[in-house]
């Protein structure tokens, strides 16, 4: 769906994104992170059409984003970062100017502008002028505006911002339900989003590809210590005890009343400790009220890459 | 071709949803009435050899509006967008640059040729009132609509590639106004000393004086230089347009 090959964009000499290359698969949902500043926006401008790379080449369902631009935008709903409108529009007149726009007409235009508004809730403000509207809601507009010509491909640049959580929820379940039918990009700075939600991610820094993977495998393969938490009551110098495990560097200890301590273990890359954390109790002679691993999520993979001075960590 | 049409048909809303036509089109009349009263103490004065539509489009009062229609007209059209940021939406859907510059064009001509409905129903008035005994030769009234047609795309064409120059409405406004008094003024220079310099100056006032168009028009003479002159350069106007619109295409 797209291919992305030693993608560069230079903005007055600055460079915005440098030598990227990835490919996305039809069908998928593809998160597209990145500290601030990385070029995600550069890039799915560049996507969706609106205008050209300094080098390098990208295809869209097919078409170069250069050359056949039109095409392009034929097949890829867009939806801004800012989620500009027509400030003096209502909802409904907006999204049958766009709907137009994108070639429907007479009543299949009438029929798709009322499915969108559906699908992004924004039914009850039909009526209004989207200047008078909540941040939320001209991002739900914006939404609805991407979803109009039933495009295989959406672009969508930071569509949660400014939701409220029930409302990142229903874009979430509304997104999902695209997945077979149209595939996904979408940036994103919500972690939690992207683990639930894509099938893969894409992050870049600094304009440079850092990493091109599943969630999962991001997660695995990185450097930083999981933690290991538990919660005990006993004698005994229990830190230093705990320390002494094998693969545990270092143990910390907290007061958590009644006695109970609530320790939190930083363990090696890769290693499992809690069978060793139990069996120490049990010897010891310790209560133990719980003992969970954390794994690192993406938003330790997110903070260890953005602040890797040298990429080529992975 | 649709796409223009629903283009257009959105620029149209937007002049009438804010308050500026309404602005420009009061603002026309008035001093469209000026005109005309101006007109009428000329005539009051006794014979003269122009005829009442020669003296209303001479009045000091015409031009002294004449130049704030423009800037108006057009200062939005693109510099709002810009600033709005909804030219990226605008332009990431299926539209070509053509279609988005010619139907703003279009929108603010039409609304020139709407801005002049009042002053031709003022001369209907006048004829209605005296019973025809004011002369008005309907040569002199095509002539000075077909003069103030070709002026408008000119100076109409000046204020939209003013406005893709900027995201600052006022800036878009002070250029396009700039650059049409600079014009009118040129023309008005030349037309005032050339004829004393050199005869060679005269072939030029023809093209470029507006005064001077005005003056043959609204007698009733139609002159080609001047309607092949501001279309053409309103043509280059609209193509520079379009260059800046399509300059974020650019390779750097
Ligand atoms: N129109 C522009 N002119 C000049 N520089 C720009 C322009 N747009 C973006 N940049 C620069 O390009 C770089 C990448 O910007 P971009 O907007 O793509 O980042 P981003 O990844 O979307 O960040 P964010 O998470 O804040 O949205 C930044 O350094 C930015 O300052
Ligand atoms: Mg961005």
């Amino acid at each position: 769906m797209i291919q992305v090959q030693h993608l560069t964009k230079q903005y007055a000499g600055r460079m915005a994104v440098d030598d990227v290359t990835f490919e996305v698969e039809p069908g998928q949902i593809v998160g597209f992170l990145g500290p601030n500043g990385a070029g995600k926006s550069t890039t799915m401008r560049i996507l969706s059409g609106y205008m050209p790379p300094t080098s390098g080449r990208a295809r869209v369902n097919g078409h170069d984003v250069f050359h056949e631009s039109l095409a392009v935008r034929r097949s890829v709903g867009y939806m801004p970062e800012t989620a500009p409108l027509y400030t003096e529009m209502r909802v409904k007149e907006y999204l049958r100017f766009r709907a137009e726009l994108k070639g429907l007409a007479g009543q299949a235009m009438r029929r798709r502008v009322g499915e969108v508004m559906d699908l992004c809730s924004v039914t009850d403000a039909r009526r209004r002028l989207i200047g008078n509207l909540s941040k939320g809601y001209r991002q739900r507009v914006a939404l609805a505006d991407a979803l109009l010509h039933e495009p295989p491909l959406l672009i969508l640049d930071e569509p949660s911002n400014g939701l409220d959580p029930v409302q990142i929820r229903q874009v979430r379940e509304l997104l999902r339900g695209l997945r077979p039918k149209h595939t996904i990009l979408l940036s994103t700075h919500i972690l939690p989003e992207v683990e639930s939600l894509c099938d893969r991610v894409v992050m870049i820094h600094h304009g440079r590809l850092l990493a091109d993977d599943t969630p999962e495998n991001l997660a695995r393969r990185l450097r930083t210590l999981t933690e290991v938490h538990a919660e005990l009551r006993g004698s005994g110098e229990m830190t230093a005890a705990l320390e002494a495990l094998p693969g545990v560097r270092k143990a910390s200890a907290e007061e958590a009343g009644d006695g109970w301590q609530r320790l939190v273990l930083r363990v090696e890359p890769r290693q499992d400790v809690r069978e060793a954390v139990m069996a120490l109790a049990s010897e010891r002679g310790w209560q133990v009220r719980e003992l969970h691993r954390r794994l690192p999520g993406l938003e330790e993979v997110f903070v260890e890459l953005a602040s890797a001075e040298s990429p080529g960590v992975f | 071709m649709r796409i223009f049409w629903v283009l257009l048909k959105k620029e149209l809303r937007a002049f009438f949803v804010s308050p500026m036509a309404y602005i420009v089109l009061a603002l026309v009349m008035v001093l469209n009435g000026f005109c005309l009263r101006a007109a009428l103490s000329v005539l009051e004065r006794g014979p003269s050899e122009g005829s009442i539509v020669t003296w209303t489009f001479h009045a000091m009062w015409f031009w002294l509006s004449y130049f704030f229609i423009f800037p108006l007209l057009t200062m939005r059209l693109f510099a709002e967008e810009k600033k709005m940021g909804t030219l990226e939406t605008l332009f990431t859907a299926p539209v070509r640059t053509w279609q988005v510059v010619w139907s703003k064009y279009a929108a603010s001509v039409l609304l020139y040729c709407l801005l002049w409905t009042p002053s031709a129903l003022n001369f209907a008035l006048v004829d209605w009132i005296t019973a025809g005994q004011v002369e008005m030769p309907a040569g002199a009234l095509k002539g000075s609509y077909l003069i103030l047609f070709v002026m408008g795309l000119f100076n109409l064409a000046i204020g939209c590639f003013a406005s893709s120059l900027t995201s600052n409405q006022i800036i878009a406004a002070v250029v396009s106004f700039t650059m049409s008094l600079l014009h009118f003024l040129g023309g008005l220079f030349i037309s005032v000393i050339g004829r004393q310099v050199s005869e060679s100056f005269v072939d030029i006032i023809h093209y470029i004086a507006s005064t001077e168009h005005i003056r043959i028009f609204t007698n009733g003479l139609i002159d080609t230089r001047p309607l092949v002159y501001y279309t053409s350069f309103a043509l280059l106007f609209l193509a520079l347009t379009h260059q800046v619109v399509e300059s974020r295409r650019w390779k750097p």
